[in-house]
């Protein structure tokens, strides 16, 4: 349990406040920046964080998680073009709001709502994650096997309407993971005596090869200018303004803690669901799409409440519910740090680093957006072309960071090529990153089970927890199948009718 | 050919050079009964079924319309050779790099990439080119301490 003394000494021992800013400060200008994702604002400082103290580094990633969630209100208010997925329902009204002269002003409900979002998702994420990962100490071999199946199970609900493609991005992500040594007999496995594959691929390289690498080159020639306005400011909403907005922002709150427990839920899916609801229980819902506060309020609070409240499945269970929090997970690997209970015992600091890390990023959120709002317009409105040199320079460094090794750019290279050509064939590349990032742990777990049963698999269905796990990844399965092929059966419907 | 039959087809292949790879991985004496070939020959099984999965839904469905199958980006495809090229320049990059090290490296790819994505030629290209180079090595060398490489060109004069 963290203790007053604990938090004091983080704050005066450890560079944390300074590590919780900059990493504020970088999520919002990446967030900022249309087409950079929060994912890929926290895959681009990643490799920075190989050198760092590991609760210095996982707090950096989850403030840059909360910047980015911010940071992407700023151009879908401004210009209509949401930075990151999650800001897209913020468009509607955050835009409308624009246009009638309101800018300053949707920008402040826009930080304020983010502000109670986060701090009520930081809330939800001290009260729920310990107790949630205590489970996992009764963990064995088939129950971590288990995990690992329940983690990939989630492959289904984030196939973006293909699960076959979805399995097939996931099995490549498996085949990825066996590269190196084998878990249990040491023999290496696709090494082609290359020294620099004995270790595997690391996870990172994969993220920011498919995240990072996959964007640039989708931008690649885009003849889009954006432009925004360099003298708008922001107005902080009124305390009656506040009052007006509890409802929206409740709810938002609400269905933030709902979606970010939810693997496959996500900061978008929250967003839209609150700006409906809020809609349906709101006095004025004839204003929404007109420049309604509640409707800029309600899907910012539910973005910003899931950037806390997805860790609690990621640091419980080490299970990723979004692009965002497996690159967080992949940063907690790299720092050999593995979720779960003993991460609570034997890496308190870490846990800790997140929550006061959190909580600065989340109060500093008013003051620094606030004083970062010029840097991001003037960073927004750079031209493409220099922007992608310095992105692209940046992640190469970034990589080479990582083990001095030249052949880890190629791998890179190589992985944001295969990123581009999934994404023109259609293929997710989260499952990708999911068996990349879970492979080795089922494998391992599956093969240790076999050791201790002897080789009856009947040890999967001995041990409650993995029985348990097991059940819920197969109702994942079954609900995500059945929500597939509904919803093909309803686009024939309608494309019959056309 | 529509892009589900393309992918049905290259996943059928990674499946099969996959299988023949996994099928070269030495014998150890420590082995469980699995064994370090256990999960690949599983896996590349899974990859076939999927790939052929494919292949029948691309065939199926293209005898139930004509029109192409939706789902997939035609805007990124016809980026495909600018897209390919951008990330040559990052290929060139890691070839010169031992040769002409960090700054200089980093100080071309900047200014390649603005050019390659259409910045004027002119003086802020290189202004640019070697501020960026400047500012990342004084981030990645002095500040983290990174021993980027100095340059085969350039040994014994840093």
């Amino acid at each position: 349990m963290t203790t007053f003394w604990d938090i004091i000494y983080l704050l005066t021992e450890t560079p944390l406040f300074f590590v919780a800013i900059g990493g504020l400060t970088w999520g919002i200008l990446g967030g900022a920046l249309p087409g950079i994702s929060a994912s890929i604002t926290m895959a681009l400082v990643l490799p920075f964080t190989y050198t760092m103290d590991p609760a210095q580094a996982i707090a950096l990633l989850a403030c840059v998680y909360i910047g980015a969630e911010y940071g992407g209100s700023i151009p879908a208010i401004l210009i209509r073009t949401p930075g990151t997925n999650s800001s897209a329902a913020t468009v509607i009204d955050g835009y409308e709001m624009n246009r009638q002269g309101r800018a300053g002003e949707a920008l402040g409900i826009s930080l304020m709502s983010g502000v109670v979002g986060s701090l009520f998702g930081l809330a939800m994420l001290i009260l729920l994650t310990e107790p949630l990962s205590w489970l996992a100490l009764a963990f064995t071999p088939p129950s971590y096997f288990g995990l690992g199946i329940l983690g990939l199970s989630v492959i289904a609900s984030m196939s973006g309407g293909s699960l076959i493609k979805g399995l097939a991005a996931a099995t490549v992500g498996l085949m990825i993971a066996t590269v190196g040594t084998d878990p249990i007999s040491g023999v290496t496995r696709f090494t082609f005596d290359i020294p620099d594959l004995l270790g595997g691929i690391e996870p990172v390289l994969v993220m920011v090869g498919l995240f990072a690498l996959t964007e640039l080159m989708s931008q690649s020639g885009s003849s889009t200018v954006l432009q925004l306005n360099e003298t708008i400011r922001i107005k902080l909403p009124s305390w009656s303004m506040m009052n007006k907005l509890k409802r929206s922002q409740t709810i938002g709150c609400i269905l933030g803690l709902f979606e970010g427990l939810t693997p496959g839920g996500g900061g978008s899916i929250a967003a839209f669901m609150s700006y409906n609801e809020a809609k349906r229980w709101s006095k004025t819902p004839q204003l929404f799409g007109k420049g309604s506060e509640e409707g800029v309020a309600a899907p910012e609070a539910a973005n910003n409440t899931v950037a806390s409240t997805a860790l609690i499945p990621l640091l419980s269970f080490g299970i990723p519910s979004s692009n965002s929090t497996a690159v967080l997970l992949g940063g907690l690997l790299m720092h050999g740090l593995i979720p779960g209970p003993r991460l609570f015992e034997q890496s308190a600091q870490v846990i800790d680093s997140i929550y006061v890390g959190s909580f600065i990023a989340i109060i500093a959120q008013i003051g620094v957006g606030m004083i970062i709002l010029p840097a991001c317009i003037w960073l927004v409105n750079r031209p493409r072309a220099y922007r992608a040199g310095f992105i692209f320079a940046l992640i190469l460094s970034g990589i080479f960071t990582l083990n001095n090794s030249l052949f880890d750019l190629g791998i890179a290279l190589a992985l944001g090529l295969v990123g581009y050509l999934m994404r023109i064939a259609g293929f997710p590349v989260l499952p990708m990153i999911l068996g990349v990032v879970l492979g080795h742990m089922v494998e391992s777990s599956y093969r240790r089970s076999l050791v201790l049963s002897g080789g009856d698999h009947m040890i999967f269905l001995q041990d409650p927890i993995a029985v348990c796990l097991l059940s819920i990844a197969l109702i994942f399965v079954v609900f995500s199948l059945s929500r597939e092929f509904r919803d093909a059966r309803k686009t024939k419907i309608e494309e019959a009718h056309s | 050919m529509n892009k589900d039959l393309i992918s049905g087809v290259v996943l059928l292949a990674v499946s099969g050079t996959y299988y023949a790879w996994s099928s070269q991985i030495a014998d150890s004496t420590l082995s469980d009964e699995v064994g370090a070939t256990g999960l690949p020959h599983v896996l590349s099984i899974i990859l076939a079924i999927l790939g052929v999965l494919l292949i029948a839904r691309a065939i199926l469905l293209r005898r139930a319309r004509t029109v192409t199958a939706a789902g997939t980006d035609d805007d990124q495809d016809a980026h495909l050779p600018r897209a390919i090229g951008f990330l040559l320049l990052g290929a060139v990059y890691v070839f010169v790099l031992p040769f002409i090290g960090y700054v200089a490296g980093t100080a071309l790819l900047i200014g390649a990439v603005a050019l390659y994505e259409g910045a004027p030629r002119n003086w802020v290209v290189l202004a640019a080119a070697v501020g960026g180079a400047v500012f990342y090595w004084a981030i990645f060398v002095k500040l983290l301490g990174v021993h980027q490489p100095v340059g085969s060109l350039f040994q014994g004069m840093f």
